[in-house]
């Protein structure tokens, strides 16, 4: 499995990760408050031009697709054409029916979806995870949630190498693994190891963590440098202002309609 | 001078356990001393070091009487969170003590001192200095889970050293590392101490202990039963007594002194250096005859090494002209050539990423060549299974963790013969005699996990050994072992030879393949360069050999006196036959 965050030195890659969760969370609030039924798919496109210059287009576009395109397609057959809302228009497409309603709706949470998953997306295949936290935990996120977020990235290709590896040394014992019936019953010898040596893992994990000060009283430093601008705070600032005006115009535009 | 470990008559009993793990222990050990603790396998030297760093009983509870002050702290009353900044402790796992939160080896070494809180000029200082210590430089933007295991012993130990505790402990250090590294680590912690960090280290390996260690300390259940300087303690018959062994340079002279070679009066030696200069003392050259060790002192027949006498059998195993390149491109074996027939007793040899992980892969089909042939007796392995080749070749891999997963020992043994399909009173023959064989009865109703980790290793080596396979492969058999279990391995590929089954070994541990087994293969670079008996050797080959992955103590003991020696020391020296006293008075 490889991991999300592709490195690179792109604009996109050197802004502090603050700066891009802010601007996230603005798209994010774009999606579902512009009025438009093309707003979410434009911004969809916005963002794939920012993954092209952050040299990521290609993972980006191929991620997005895999994850949202069977929500896509049984969106559509479900919500569009075979429970659509009622009182939909029946639009003619040659010998079948449609109904316009229910393809609009299929269409638009379809294309919010694209764009929700897309934001996520490019800010973590452009931030590294261990950048992302410690700027969540310089800014009060508990320590210890951070510590747990990083060992879960890390546990995934770990646990995959050692169920490689524990595969391979009961196979040697003559375990066969081919066959529906034999497959089941080799469960047992293969889920075992992983779970007793991630119990006991664990122990000694904590030791570990004791060991190199993790509890120890007084301040903590860092390694990891993250560079932050004036013009970024300006930036954050502006843009945590962007929703709360934008809700003010919806609210405007209702009353004046 | 003042101790800065000072331990009065502790006794410490686990909470789970019914008989005390440590009892009335008491130890001074003053700045800038290297004190060893030997002892056999759970005889609480684990215990011993987790109660220096502060672990007992603030984090393992128990009951606890006595005093212990380190470094000027009371270790039984603070937390560890307290001591960190006093004492530094370095398990003998070194895969569980990644923190897990760091993305490269650069970090993971800088995870310990960002928790203190140093300024970050002094932590980008002292994690240069440790990687450099360690040798770690080339690996520092790697991910700590993408090392080898000596890699991650390495990184880990980096990451203790970098904290630069005033009171150092290590458990098992050695453990994963290979010979040039277990030297290398000495040379450090000489230094450290030199420089006034107080280390205590526990250790199987008692010739590494004997050249490092200042005053050695001896435990025997939870007992301190002897203590002095390495020469004198570690050469006791009491550690004969308690099987827990003799440094190799001991065995060897007492052998010579049985035969009138070593100066009388003169004590036995605990290192290689004192052993050269104690032969040098009585054995003079005489004749300068050029060595060639005896190639028939073997018990066992030997069908390769054999000039013809025997009728020649179809080999367990053959690999010819293997080829293997993995998917990423890297072309790991490149055209080799290895047979193991019956009987034989086989060390696989070469540095890290020399193909030994996957020449041992070719051997049961878990890898197929990408050219070339591998047969496990006589039928090629891609058109067989994994599970059908499981007869004829059991491998036991390093790391046990991913084998061990029944209730109890027992069941743990019959799971490689069910699969096999063996009838159940023949399960039963079998796994009685495994236990048998590795002293395992005992505990054949344990908990594997429940068992000190030298023996868990021991049940997963039975497990593969009670599936009765032609040929067992081992894959360092010997780390973490104390010299007991080590013995009764050596025994093992005895007997397994005598009965016309073969042993293959992977390790580092070249004293235990040189004593253990007749025959050895170096791979280098996807290639085989070398494939002798040990005993027919040559001047070249042993260069080879030393270049690659060093030599057994027995050989760099005999290359040492060279002509200055005459054939009949040489032979005893080199015998293989020799086993190590504690298995001749044990058994």
């Amino acid at each position: 499995m490889q991991p999300i965050y592709a490195p690179g030195t792109s604009l996109l890659h050197r802004l502090h990760p603050l700066t891009k969760v802010v601007g996230a969370a603005l798209v994010i609030v774009a999606i579902y408050l512009l009025p438009w039924l093309l707003a979410p798919l434009a911004l969809f496109g916005m963002l794939l031009m920012l993954a092209a210059l952050s040299g990521v287009a290609d993972r980006f576009l191929r991620t997005a697709l895999r994850v949202l395109l069977p929500i896509t397609i049984s969106l559509f057959v479900i919500q569009g054409i075979l429970f659509p809302p009622p009182g939909s228009t029946p639009i003619s497409l040659g010998p079948i029916n449609l109904p316009l309603e229910g393809l609009e709706f299929a269409f638009l949470t379809s294309t919010r979806l694209l764009a929700f998953t897309g934001t996520f997306l490019l800010l973590l295949q452009t931030t590294h995870p261990a950048d992302l936290v410690f700027a969540l935990t310089e800014r009060g996120l508990p320590r210890s949630i951070g510590y747990i977020l990083l060992v879960s990235l890390q546990i995934v290709p770990d646990m995959s190498a050692r169920t490689t590896a524990i595969l391979e040394a009961q196979r040697s014992r003559g375990l066969e693994t081919q066959g529906g019936l034999r497959r089941v019953r080799a469960i047992v010898p293969l889920v075992g190891p992983l779970v007793v040596g991630a119990l006991v893992d664990v122990e000694e994990r904590a030791m570990a963590l004791e060991s190199r000060a993790y509890t120890a009283p007084g301040l903590k430093s860092s390694l990891r440098q993250l560079v932050d601008s004036t013009g970024q705070r300006v930036a954050r600032l502006l843009m945590l202002l962007t929703p709360v005006s934008l809700m003010a115009g919806r609210i405007a535009l209702f009353f004046l309609t | 001078m003042t101790a800065i470990i000072a331990l009065q008559n502790v006794t410490f009993t686990y909470a789970i356990a019914n008989s005390p793990a440590l009892r009335n222990v008491s130890l001074d050990v003053p700045a800038g001393q290297i004190c060893g603790v030997v002892g056999r396998a759970g005889a609480g030297k684990t215990t011993l070091c987790a109660l220096c760093a502060g672990f007992i009983p603030n984090f393992y509870d128990g009951r606890i009487s006595g005093g212990a002050m380190v470094d000027g702290q009371d270790v039984i009353q603070h937390p560890v969170a307290d001591l960190v900044r006093h004492v530094g402790l370095v398990n003998s796992n070194s895969f569980s003590q990644i923190s897990g939160a760091r993305f490269s080896v650069y970090e993971e070494v800088g995870f310990g001192l960002e928790n203190l809180g140093l300024p970050r000029a002094e932590m980008v200082e002292r994690i240069a200095w440790a990687l450099d210590a360690l040798q770690l430089g080339e690996l520092r933007d790697r991910s700590p889970y993408g090392l080898s295991g000596g890699q991650q012993q390495r990184m880990v130990i980096a990451a203790t050293l970098a904290m630069r505790p005033p009171v150092l402990v290590l458990d098992e250090p050695t453990a994963q590392l290979d010979p040039p590294a277990t030297e290398h680590l000495a040379d450090i912690l000489r230094d450290l101490a030199h420089q006034g960090t107080t280390i205590l280290f526990a250790e199987h390996r008692l010739d590494w202990t004997a050249g490092l260690a200042d005053r050695v300390v001896v435990l025997d259940v939870g007992q301190l039963i002897a203590e002095g300087p390495p020469e004198t303690t570690l050469t006791d018959p009491l550690l004969l007594d308690r099987y827990i062994g003799w440094p190799r340079a001991a065995t060897l002279a007492a052998a010579a002194r049985e035969q009138g070679r070593w100066p009388t009066g003169r004590p036995l030696p605990s290192t290689l250096d004192r052993l050269i200069a104690g032969l040098r003392a009585v054995n003079h050259r005489r004749g300068g005859t050029i060595y060639r060790a005896p190639t028939d002192h073997a018990p066992t027949d030997r069908a390769l090494t054999g000039d013809g006498a025997e009728k020649p059998r179809a080999p367990i195993v053959a690999l010819e002209d293997v080829h293997f390149t993995y998917p990423g491109g890297v072309e790991a074996l490149r055209g080799v050539s290895v047979a193991v027939g019956v009987g034989e007793r086989v060390a696989l040899l070469g540095r890290n990423g020399a193909g030994k992980s996957t020449l041992v892969r070719h051997l049961n089909g878990l890898l197929r060549p990408t050219a070339g042939r591998a047969l496990v007796s006589g039928t090629e392995t891609s058109k067989t299974t994994v599970a059908k080749c499981a007869r004829q070749v059991g491998i036991v891999f390093q790391d046990i963790r991913n084998q061990l997963f029944a209730r109890t020992v027992r069941d743990e043994l019959a799971f490689g013969p069910r699969n096999l399909g063996y009838s159940p009173a023949r399960i039963d023959a079998l796994v009685d005699r495994a236990l048998r064989v590795l002293k395992l009865q005992d505990a054949a109703n344990e908990h594997p996990y429940d068992l000190p980790p030298a023996w868990r290793r021991l049940v997963a080596i039975a497990a593969v050994l009670a599936m009765d396979s032609a040929l067992l492969v081992l894959d360092e058999p010997t780390a973490g072992l104390d010299s007991a279990s080590i013995a009764l391995l050596t025994a093992l590929a005895h007997d397994l030879a005598a009965q016309g089954k073969s042993v293959l070994v992977v390790s580092h541990d070249l004293d235990f393949c040189f004593e253990a087994l007749d025959r050895v293969i170096l791979l280098r670079e996807g290639h085989v360069v070398l494939d002798s008996a040990w005993g027919a050797l040559d001047d070249a080959a042993l260069a080879a050999l030393d270049a690659e992955v060093g030599l057994p103590l027995s050989l760099r003991a005999a290359s040492a006196l060279d002509l200055s020696l005459d054939s009949e020391l040489r032979a005893l020296l080199v015998s293989q036959e020799r086993f190590s006293p504690i298995t001749s008075s044990s058994q």
